[in-house]
């Protein structure tokens, strides 16, 4: 037992040294900048059909870094925590379609425009809507964080509608088209890109971008002046030569299916799993990882918060009970976010993003963890202890030898329990970027529009985990139980 | 007379008082027990024997006063109370058996965590415990599987693994049923004949007649009476005992 533990204790230490430090390693190699993007931003930014990151914004990227002789890493997230990487110090750079506005101007330093975009309004096909002001009285879909956000919203009283929110592009679509919403607002090619790739949306104004302005490619305020100049010079380049149009018609120009996907491959689910079965792979491997780490990690630190919450040390006992209180009570995802966002700028170092993802879930988990954990120890009776006492064994020893082996299996249900909210709660760190099977499904969808077909395959995939993740968590409580 | 006053003391308790909040549960008592002898603790629900008892290996703290067992001063905060307890062995109402062991593991776990003796030398001297409380044949079976007599005969000889040379014993037979109390009671006379010091808190007056060197009454946490149970039993002069004899003698 005493070996396991410190084996354990051990291991622990040197995954969060080498997960820590691993990060630095890579810093050291300059210069190789981090770039985030939004991951679903077609005809931007987002996966082609062999789920590779692709689009205008990508292509400019990569021509502009071969030229300029800089490497980078791309971290394709959401368009809110891309930017917010960057402006929190996370990542050296941000492409995604982002609007150059006084506002962010305020927090990044952006480089040469590199393309005139404009806000643009679809509603379903066949609508009776026509203008703004049918709006009155209802829904329109919103992207967070971006100018036809705002846009909706500095126009919201004069029309009178409500707005909804979400986080990628592909989901709030199918909202409108679903009629749950009524209309959207956002950039005007990304809609018409999405039009044309079959999404049943009729574009209201594709003639008169509203607030016609610039995307911009954008560093930290004050931060990364030779990136910068690299973007710049690269830029100028290809804007000179041609390459830059050439990009441009490469999307604007090309037929769906390009990037797409052949229409086989997307309408049944054989064929998007055999288009997709190493993104989907990938995906489940991610999830797993993250499950499995954060799954010893977290019983470990919850088993450990525990014996200190039944602790004979009031002080103990007391920062237990607010750790426990903390962790439990914050949402799983601000905790993701402040970790991965909030903290660097802090702490003054990068945390990569599936760092984040596994501390946040071993702090959440642990903290669920811990509470049940208390509880088990606190179930196995008082006379346990006694008698292990009044032999003359010590308090630790009591425990280790009696009481924590009693308890644990009183909670064995309530860690298989946990167990499967972990690999659920996984999903939510798509959030911070994580590539996990949730993330993966969502590329997929923005890719090729098929969101029934695609989220049942990635429900069928969890639910397969879970069975045998249930499976053998039942053979070890079996054996466990003598 | 003269031989008892100078047999070695085993146990000095000298005027201990416990309150649990308001309640003064155990008021300047003292008492001395000596070596080799069996002193049995009689007195109504709520008298405090059993904090008394519990304060003798410390799993309870007196608030003042001394206690000194095989003279270690266990009201000194420098004692080391494990070391203590490894010679105070101790009997419970609710045997408090180790569930998540089997039986032999359960008279091994001190003595081989203490590394008072190796695993082999363990399970040897388990095996002659279990000999000696007649329950050969239960060796490997788990705890949970055995009647409240077997389980007490094996907790007094987990007790009896330490070699310890106090045992207390807190109303070991209260919990059984009838037919089991004897098995229970002839383990423990067997052990008082061996010498072995013995406090024992119980409601078995026959056994108390049997086997005590001394008989001590205790009543609203006061030492109300004490001799030998001859006196004790038949020539009683405390008016509370009389009133709590004849209570339980004609129940
Ligand atoms: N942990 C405790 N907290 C508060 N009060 C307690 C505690 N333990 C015992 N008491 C109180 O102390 C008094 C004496 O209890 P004790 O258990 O010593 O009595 P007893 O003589 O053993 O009685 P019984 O024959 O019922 O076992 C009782 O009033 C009891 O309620
Ligand atoms: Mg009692």
């Amino acid at each position: 037992m005493k070996k396991i533990v410190k084996i354990l204790i051990v291991g622990v230490l040197s995954l969060l040294a080498f997960l820590v430090t691993s990060n630095n390693v890579n810093a050291a190699q300059t210069p190789n900048y981090i770039i985030t993007t939004d991951a679903t931003y077609p005809p931007f930014d987002f996966q082609d059909k062999n789920n590779q990151y692709t689009g205008i914004d990508q292509e400019i990227l990569k021509t502009i870094a071969k030229r300029q002789g800089f490497t980078y890493t791309l971290k394709p997230m959401s368009f809110n925590a891309a930017t917010q990487s960057v402006s929190s110090g996370q990542a050296d750079g941000v492409i995604a379609g982002m609007s150059i506005t006084d506002e962010r101007k305020a927090v990044f330093d952006f480089g040469t425009p590199y393309y005139r975009s404009g806000i643009g309004w679809a509603v379903k096909k066949g609508s009776n809507i026509k203008s703004l002001s049918d709006l009155k009285g209802q829904t329109v879909a919103l992207k967070t964080g971006t100018s036809g956000a705002d846009y909706a919203l500095s126009v919201q009283k004069k029309y009178g509608f409500k707005v909804t929110y979400f986080n990628d592009s592909d989901t709030l679509y199918n909202d409108v088209i679903n009629g749950n919403a009524q209309a959207t607002f956002g950039d005007l090619p990304v809609i018409q890109y999405a039009v044309k790739n079959g999404t049943q949306l009729k574009v209201m104004n594709s003639k008169s971008p509203i607030q016609a302005g610039w995307y911009g490619f954008g560093v930290q305020k004050g931060k990364n002046a030779k990136l910068l100049a690299a973007f710049n010079r690269g830029f100028a380049e290809i804007k000179k030569d041609g390459t830059y149009d050439k990009i441009v018609a490469k999307y604007l120009g090309a037929s769906a299916t390009t990037f797409t996907g052949s229409k086989q491959d997307n309408s049944s689910v054989l064929g998007i799993l055999k288009a997709n079965n190493g993104a989907f792979l990938k995906g489940l491997w991610q999830t797993m990882l993250l499950t499995i780490l954060a799954i010893i990690l977290a019983s470990v630190w919850g088993i450990l918060l525990g014996v200190m919450g039944v602790s004979q040390n009031a002080i103990l006992r007391s920062l237990s009970t607010t750790i426990i209180y903390i962790f439990r009570g914050l949402p799983l995802m601000v905790l993701a976010f402040f970790i991965y966002i909030g903290l660097p700028g802090v702490i003054g170092m990068k945390i990569p993003a599936f760092t984040a993802g596994l501390l946040t879930l071993v702090l959440n988990e642990g903290a669920y963890t811990a509470a049940f954990v208390r509880g088990g120890f606190a179930a196995v009776d008082r006379g346990q202890m006694e008698a292990s006492r009044s032999l003359g064994l010590s308090y630790a020893k009591s425990m280790r030898k009696v009481i924590v082996p009693q308890g644990l299996k009183i909670m064995m249900p309530s860690f298989i329990n946990q167990f499967i909210i972990t690999l659920k709660d996984t999903s939510i760190l798509s959030a911070i970027g994580i590539l996990e099977l949730t993330q993966t499904g969502s590329l997929i969808v923005s890719r090729n529009s098929q969101g029934f077909r695609v989220w049942a395959i990635v429900a069928v995939i969890y639910l397969i985990v879970i069975t045998l993740l249930t499976w053998l968590s039942n053979w070890v409580e079996k054996r466990t139980r003598a | 007379m003269m031989s008892e006053i100078q047999k070695k003391v085993k146990v000095h308790v000298e005027k201990v008082n416990k309150s649990y909040g308001e309640n003064h549960v155990l008021r300047d008592i003292s008492l001395d027990i000596a070596e080799n002898e069996v002193v049995v603790m009689i007195g109504p629900s709520g008298s405090g024997k059993s904090t008394f008892l519990r304060m003798l290996n410390q799993l309870e703290t007196p608030d003042n006063g001394t206690i000194v067992v095989d003279g270690f001063d266990i009201s000194e905060k420098a004692t080391d109370i494990n070391k203590v307890r490894e010679n105070i062995g101790m009997v419970f109402q609710n045997f408090n058996l180790f569930n998540n062991y089997t039986v032999l593991e359960n008279i091994m776990l001190a003595p081989v965590e203490l590394g008072k003796l190796d695993k082999v030398a363990a399970e040897k001297k388990a095996r002659e415990l279990l000999k000696t409380v007649d329950l050969v044949d239960k060796a490997d079976v788990s705890v949970n599987s055995l009647s409240g007599g077997q389980k007490q005969r094996i907790a007094i000889a987990r007790a009896l693994a330490m070699e310890p040379d106090v045992m207390l014993f807190d109303e070991p037979t209260s919990a059984l049923d009838p037919e089991m109390v004897g098995d229970v009671l002839e383990v423990m006379k067997n052990l008082a004949e061996s010498g072995m010091t013995m406090i024992i808190v119980t409601h078995e007056m026959g056994f108390a007649k049997q086997v005590a060197d001394r008989v001590v009454f205790f009543e609203a946490g006061k030492i109300q009476e004490s001799g030998v149970p001859e006196q004790v039993f038949n020539a009683p002069k405390n008016e509370r005992l009389q009133e709590f004899l004849s209570k339980v003698m004609h129940a």
